[in-house]
């Protein structure tokens, strides 16, 4: 440790003076707490769950999260569910498993055994969670999962999922693609990485909307840039010299928008060339909207604290709860990305 | 039993094997002998299945076959006893024996306990006693070929090959090794014997096969062969040069000046060495005796620094020399030729010169840079000089001839102009016409001054060669001869007299 | 007859594989360039070659620190997280200025080589283990101090990563500089020769007086400072410090461009121009399946179909 306090004693970054620009301080501004009503779709009740009713107030909520805290969606994702129990009151516990899915299932036991009543899960994984759901539900332990899902029967090994619809996202990411190129021309997909279901939604939702919507709109080009800025640089330039024309690009998250912004730059192209839509709603994209080089971000929801807390307060309370319940995403675009930069994270 | 027809195999560039009939009856221990290069081992590798020949037949039994792998010779009762070992050195001696054979317990997990009996067992038999749960590798060399033996005799072998066994045996183990070999003559075992040492052909073998640039120059019955005879076939040589030249090529005695330029004092590596000092003048050859692992090879290398030393100094020229330092020995002008000249000697896939400039390098670069045009000139001579036969400079060392390849490391050393030279072995398992320039080369070195300390299994080599004989036991001096006393006589006389550590003289 | 034949074939075959082992790499070259002239929509241009050259540049510089590991029959798998590490001391210290930020990027990658160095030559650690200590630990350190993302403005560095002089950018350059400084390494100097006798067959080395230790360490100390700058090269292109994905799997393209490029991993022989070669003939195949639209599990297989004939070739000959 002695080393390392060394090594950044004296550190000097190009932006020491100015404020922290990164998304852990900044306040709740941007949350959206509203989801579909739970009329639709099958719901969960404590009677159906089994344990008791309880009072949150006073309540231990046990919080575990995948991934380090090291990029802008999981940051904001652990700061909101912060926020929420600081301003419900309510005590909570906090691990993370650091990408390393035997700790998150160790980290789930401690914080069982610390004495948590209620559970949310950030999974890093969807399947393997038995072990755990089993020592849960034994003890009646509510569980929410947000962001990813587990495979497991809702409603008896957990309550509920709380999550943003990538399909859906993809939807409105092609929405705004025909938007932007008047739906013609050729576009191409910076796909995320291969294996994961975000990439697979994200991509079915905006073909699948392209073809339905605009089908003068030609999707030519489909490579990974596995979620990374450096990968979607080098696909982009092999892309814009390969295909010249190209109008427009969608990439399935900020990340890879912004290494084919890179690449556009590299290339002496002007911003608004080529017509490029992203998701996620990171705060260097909608810059990158205000500077005209991104047409528009959907956004994917990090903000799940609110919407975590009130599920289970609905349910504790003995209320009825949604299984499946959607975190709406807002949107940005050259209308509203100045005022709202603030409310990316 | 086994035999070759009309075999030839050719490797890029040689033709190591043309038209070779050899076979090996039942019941007869059969010599094969030749020159390095001659194509005695490529024979043998074809026998086992290693390669593949590329015209003739190999039939077994009687009927033509064709092993493409070695486990499948071995499994239809073909063994080989390599020259070099191969076994797995990391695993105990009972693993090694039994490899692949293992005595299964119940849920099919190794019985260790009957391994290690049954291993015990096997090597008391061959009169060698080891603890066999004992890595491999902290054996000697000598001891490993006996295990090597043991794995062999152990499995229900119908032919057994011996490639130079008896390199790196002593003579009490080349006695269990011939007791081996009748056993399995009687036993109807077809055995094929490969080795330079005429007295072991002739005291084992029944028949003979010489061969000499790939082909069978001769085939027959040993007994009433002359001797003589015999090695003017593997030298394609006439009789008479033979006998006029001799078997080996010392001259005899030096004139050594007074002043030792070596001097050892009290060496002392626990286990190996208790206080060995000898001094070595200028200009004289001194052998070191004594027999398999009685500290010869750690001597030699305690003094060049490849041996950490728990006590003990070593001085060049009167100046002392930091120990368990090569580079610090070889500043001061020591130089050691290693025993094992394929693993501590050559660098293979490098060629002749780069071989020969490694050691010198600091002293033929200008800031780390390397002079090429004073490598070749070096290498020029020293190939010259040594009559290094390659293709050209820029052949791999690997590519030589052991006895190349040992002219290579001397260059090596000589390019150094070091004042001491200590040589482990140098003859060990390179032909006979090599071995006779080395040994030439070696009377040349120390008539220029040098001091020389050379190690030999080969009694005659080292008596003949040496000017006076330290022998050790049991890493103790115990005994110079001088004078008159170095003959063949005094050495066993010493060897077999006062025991050092007192047990089984 | 029949057996004649047959001595030609494996003697044909034999001389084959050797040519494809000593040459392969070129040929796959020359083959993936005339199947991208004849194919490939507007490849033949100076732009093209640029971006080519551009991108290959860290993997290149990457890679020839490796070939010197590689050559004494070591490997460095902590290169990846040297790149990390790199970008993040860069992107900390840039405040001072560009070049005292690059230097001590620099002296991060020599640190860990040191650690590496020390680890197989005094310690006796096989180098696989050791690096890969390294290799996570370095990945740690480089989070630890810039946990995320972090866009670099400076503009020495956007010149670094965008300038070029009469047309060849500044990476490239600098890729191509290295490269021949280590090739005259390799051939000309006693430190070239001291690693190739090392890789080659250690106790002899050691017998022979070479400072075996010594060596040792400088080599993974080149290699840990090349990372360094190939880490340096890749933030200036990115115009970011991205120390969670930069360099991640760069340890087994390195290795791919090394292998490939003919130098055996068993030691003994280090072959830069191969090297290069190696790494352009990945960049192209990766290329030209991009440019192509083929799905990208296709590249991995074809990567793996070369480094599959490369261990084949190189095999064959050790056999002999």
């Amino acid at each position: 440790m002695t080393s390392l306090a060394l090594v950044t004693a004296c550190t000097k970054s190009e932006d020491d003076s100015g404020k922290n620009t990164s998304g852990a301080t900044q306040d709740d501004a941007g949350q959206q707490v509203a989801s579909p009503s739970t009329d639709s779709g099958p719901t969960c009740t404590v009677d159906a769950y089994g344990g008791g009713k309880l009072d949150l107030k006073g309540a231990t909520v046990g919080f575990s999260q995948s991934e380090k805290e090291a990029n802008p969606f999981r940051i904001a994702e652990t700061a909101s569910i912060k926020a929420e129990a600081q301003k419900r009151g309510i005590k909570l516990l906090t691990a993370n498993a650091q990408s390393q899915f035997s700790k998150q299932i160790s980290d789930v036991q401690d914080l069982i055994a610390k004495g948590a009543n209620l559970l949310v899960i950030a999974p890093l994984n969807s399947d393997g969670w038995e072990p755990v759901l089993r020592a849960a539900s034994a003890k009646h332990i509510p569980i929410v999962t947000i962001d990813r899902k587990i495979n497991a029967t809702a409603c008896k090994d957990y309550v509920s999922f709380i999550g943003s619809d990538f399909v859906q996202q993809g939807q409105r990411a092609a929405d705004q693609m025909i938007e932007a190129t008047g739906g013609k021309g050729e576009i191409a997909i910076l796909l995320g990485a291969a294996g994961n279901n975000v990439t697979t939604e994200r991509t079915k939702g905006f073909e699948d909307r392209i073809k339905e919507k605009a089908p003068g709109l030609k999707i030519v080009f489909r490579q990974t840039g596995e979620f990374a800025r450096e990968k979607g640089q080098s696909v982009t330039e092999n892309l814009i010299q390969s295909k010249p024309g190209i109008t427009g690009i969608y990439a399935e998250n900020d990340e890879m928008g912004l290494g084919a912004v890179n690449a556009l730059k590299g290339a002496g192209k002007k911003p608004g060339d080529v017509k490029i839509v992203t998701i996620d709603g990171t705060r260097n994209a909608v810059q990158a909207i205000v500077d005209g080089w991104i047409y528009g971000v959907i956004e994917s929801n990090p903000r799940f604290g609110p919407l975590a807390f009130q599920t289970l307060d609905t349910f504790t309370q003995g209320g009825k709860v949604g299984q499946d319940i959607v975190i709406q995403d807002s949107s940005y675009a050259k209308g509203n990305a100045q005022t709202d930069l603030g409310k990316a994270y | 039993m086994l035999s070759v027809t009309k075999l030839s195999k050719t490797f890029p560039g040689v033709r190591a094997l043309s038209d070779v009939d050899f076979t090996a009856h039942a019941g007869q221990v059969h010599a094969l002998v030749g020159e390095n290069g001659a194509g005695k081992s490529t024979l043998i590798k074809v026998l086992t299945g290693v390669y593949r020949p590329d015209a003739g037949e190999v039939s077994y039994d009687g009927a033509p076959v064709r092993f493409a792998t070695p486990l499948q010779a071995q499994q239809a009762g073909i063994s080989t006893i390599y020259q070099e070992v191969n076994l797995v050195p990391l695993m105990s001696v009972a693993r090694n024996l039994f490899l692949g054979r293992e005595p299964r317990g119940r849920l099919g997990l190794i019985d260790f306990g009957r391994l290690h009996r049954e291993a015990d067992e096997a090597l008391r038999r061959l009169g060698i006693r080891v603890d066999v749960r004992r890595p491999l590798r902290e054996l000697g060399v000598g001891a490993q070929q006996m295990v090597a033996l043991a794995r062999a005799v152990a499995v229900d072998a119908r032919v057994v090959i011996m490639d130079e066994p008896t390199s790196s045996l002593e003579p009490r183990e080349v006695a269990t090794l011939f007791g081996v070999i009748r056993m399995l003559r009687e036993r109807g075992v077809a055995v094929i014997y490969v080795s330079h040492r005429m007295d072991e052909l002739y005291e084992i073998c029944d028949a003979v096969t010489v061969l000499r640039d790939g082909r069978v120059v001769h085939t027959g019955p040993l007994a009433g062969l002359d001797r003589l005879r015999l090695v003017s076939m593997m030298l394609g040589r006439e009789i008479g040069e033979v006998r006029t030249e001799g078997l080996t090529k010392f001259s005899g005695s030096h004139t050594a000046t007074a002043e030792p330029v070596l001097r050892a004092d009290n060496l002392t590596v626990r286990h190996r060495l208790n206080d060995v000092s000898l001094a070595l003048r200028p200009g004289e050859v001194v052998g070191l005796g004594g027999l398999l692992g009685s500290g010869r090879s750690e001597t030699a290398k305690a003094i060049a620094g490849a041996l950490p030393t728990d006590a003990g100094r070593v001085s060049v020229a009167g100046t002392p020399v930091r120990t368990g330092s090569t580079a610090a020995a070889i500043r001061a002008g020591i130089s050691l030729l290693p025993e094992d000249r394929k693993a501590e000697g050559i660098v293979p896939g490098l060629s002749v010169r780069e071989n020969i400039a490694l050691a010198a390098l600091p002293a033929l670069s200008r800031f780390g840079l390397v002079d090429d045009s004073r490598i070749d000139r070096v290498v020029e001579t020293f190939m010259k000089r040594l009559r290094i036969k390659a293709a050209g400079p820029h052949q791999k060392v690997g590519e030589l001839s052991g006895g190349n390849q040992q002219k290579v490391l001397l260059a090596r050393w000589l390019a150094l102009h070091p004042k001491v030279l200590l040589l482990d072995e140098p003859t060990r398992g390179i032909d006979v016409g090599a071995k006779a320039e080395v040994q030439a080369l070696i009377d040349e070195l120390a008539d220029d001054g040098l001091a020389v300390l050379l190690i030999s299994s080969d009694t005659e080599e080292l008596i003949e060669g040496s000017d006076r004989v330290i022998v050790l036991k049991e890493g103790v001096v115990v005994r110079e001869l001088t004078g008159d006393d170095v003959t063949e006589d005094g050495l066993m006389r010493a060897l077999a007299s006062a025991p050092a550590g007192g047990h089984d003289g | 007859m029949a057996d004649l034949a047959l001595a030609r074939g494996t003697l044909d075959r034999a001389r084959l594989l050797r040519l494809l082992q000593e040459y392969g790499v070129y040929a796959g070259v020359a083959v993936l360039l005339l199947f991208n002239f004849a194919f490939t929509p507007y490849f033949l241009s100076t732009e093209n070659f640029r971006t080519q050259a551009v991108q290959v540049a860290p993997v290149l510089v990457v890679a020839l620190g490796m070939a010197l590991a590689i050559g004494t029959e070591g490997v460095d798998l902590s290169v990846g997280s040297v790149m990390a590490l790199s970008t993040s001391l860069l992107s900390l210290y840039l405040g001072y200025g560009p070049w005292i930020a690059a230097l001590i990027a620099v002296l991060g990658g020599i640190v860990v080589g040191v650690a590496n160095g020390a680890l197989v030559a005094f310690v006796g650690v096989q180098p696989i283990v050791a690096t890969l200590a390294l290799m996570v630990a370095g990945r740690g350190l480089a989070l630890v101090l810039l946990p995320q993302l972090k866009d670099v403005r400076d503009p020495g560095m956007a010149a670094l990563g965008s300038g070029d002089v009469l047309g060849v950018p500044y990476l490239v350059l600098i890729a191509a500089a290295l490269a021949l400084l280590v090739a005259f390494v390799v051939r000309r100097t006693t430190f070239g020769r001291q690693v190739l006798a090392i890789g080659d067959s250690r106790p002899a080395a050691r017998l022979a007086g070479l400072p075996v230790s010594r060596v040792l360490v400088v080599v993974y100390v080149c290699s840990g400072a090349l990372a360094a700058v190939a880490g340096i090269l890749a933030t200036a292109r990115l115009s970011a410090s991205d120390p969670t994905s930069l360099g991640t799997l760069m340890e087994l393209s390195a290795i791919t461009a090394v292998v490939v490029g003919g130098t055996p991993l068993s030691g003994g022989r280090v072959r830069i121009g191969g090297t290069v070669a190696g790494a352009v003939l990945i960049q192209l195949l990766t290329t030209t399946l991009i440019k192509h639209d083929l799905p990208p599990s296709w590249t991995q297989i074809a990567q793996a179909v070369v480094i599959v004939l490369a261990v084949y070739a190189a095999r064959e000959r050790g056999r002999r």
